[in-house]
């Protein structure tokens, strides 16, 4: 039993995540935080001065919230769970559809594999056991 | 009396009562505001962007995770304050200072704008100072 247990690595009890795991999120925190936010914050500074800015708002709003997540990755899995449900709202409501379509808009060669990298690596960077317990099978916050 | 009293105290909880009522109907006014973007997730031009589009529905689906659970989904709320502050102090503000804005800008400023002020209010300050400031950080190893 306990050659076993010593064998397989440690399996977190309930409320827990493996250290990996916590620093496999900690590197997507700070790939969305550094390398995405390096890309997407100049954009706050230099646009014409009619542009909505809606999307360089939204975008840098969440780097600077995923710097959280380093020093907390489970607390802030929201985030990431986050990440996950626009990347593949865009993917299959968009992306896929204009591919397959060849009606491409003019920012879809850099959109597709920014956004396609997300849909491929996110559902191996969340952790599906902890989300399941935590934020399906829990029971909701009190109403009374 | 006492019911009234632990309703509008925290108590030995995390917060209030009163507090989860407030942030659930932020969720739910976020379900339901947000709705009309959804919906336009069937219906758009081909040639759509169609990434702020993305962004607004994967708020509004975690919005049903928030009204279940609105403590565990505070990160969202403060991301809500953030990107619309970041929103007001490169885009909003300046183009309403200057006069010279988008076509969108009097009814962004409500629906973005204004919100930060909505979030400052709803938010936990205690239960966020607590949980993501003085929380000692999760393991390294």
């Amino acid at each position: 039993m306990a050659t076993t247990a010593a064998s397989i690595p440690a399996a977190p009890a309930d409320g827990k995540l493996s250290p990996l795991r916590l620093n496999v999120m900690r590197v997507i925190y700070f790939a969305i935080a550094f390398l995405e936010g390096s890309q997407v914050v100049p954009a706050l500074f230099v646009h014409e001065p009619t542009a909505r800015g809606v999307i360089p708002a939204l975008l840098s709003g969440f780097c600077l919230t995923c710097v959280l997540g380093l020093r907390y990755p489970r607390q802030m899995l929201p985030l990431l769970m986050f990440e996950m449900a626009w990347k593949y709202i865009w993917f299959f409501a968009f992306g896929l559809p204009q591919y397959l379509s060849g009606q491409l808009p003019a920012t879809f060669g850099e959109d597709f594999p920014a956004i396609g990298f997300g849909v491929v690596i996110m559902p191996f960077v969340l952790p599906w056991g902890y989300i399941w317990r935590h934020y399906v099978k829990a029971a909701g916050d009190r109403w009374r | 009396m006492s019911a009234s009293r632990s309703f509008w105290r925290r108590g030995d909880q995390e917060v209030s009562l009163a507090r989860l009522y407030v942030m659930r109907a932020v969720a739910l006014l976020a379900i339901w505001g947000l709705f009309e973007i959804v919906e336009t997730l069937f219906v758009h031009s081909p040639m759509d962007r169609g990434v702020h589009k993305a962004l607004i529905a994967a708020l509004w689906l975690l919005a049903f995770l928030a009204f279940r659970y609105p403590l565990k989904m505070v990160p969202l709320l403060l991301f809500e304050t953030v990107w619309k502050i970041i929103w007001l102090l490169a885009f909003g503000l300046p183009q309403w200072w200057s006069g010279v804005g988008s076509p969108r800008l009097s009814e962004d400023l409500w629906s973005i704008g204004a919100f930060p002020i909505v979030c400052l209010l709803v938010i936990p300050w205690n239960y966020v100072w607590r949980h993501y400031v003085t929380a000692p950080a999760e393991r390294w190893r």
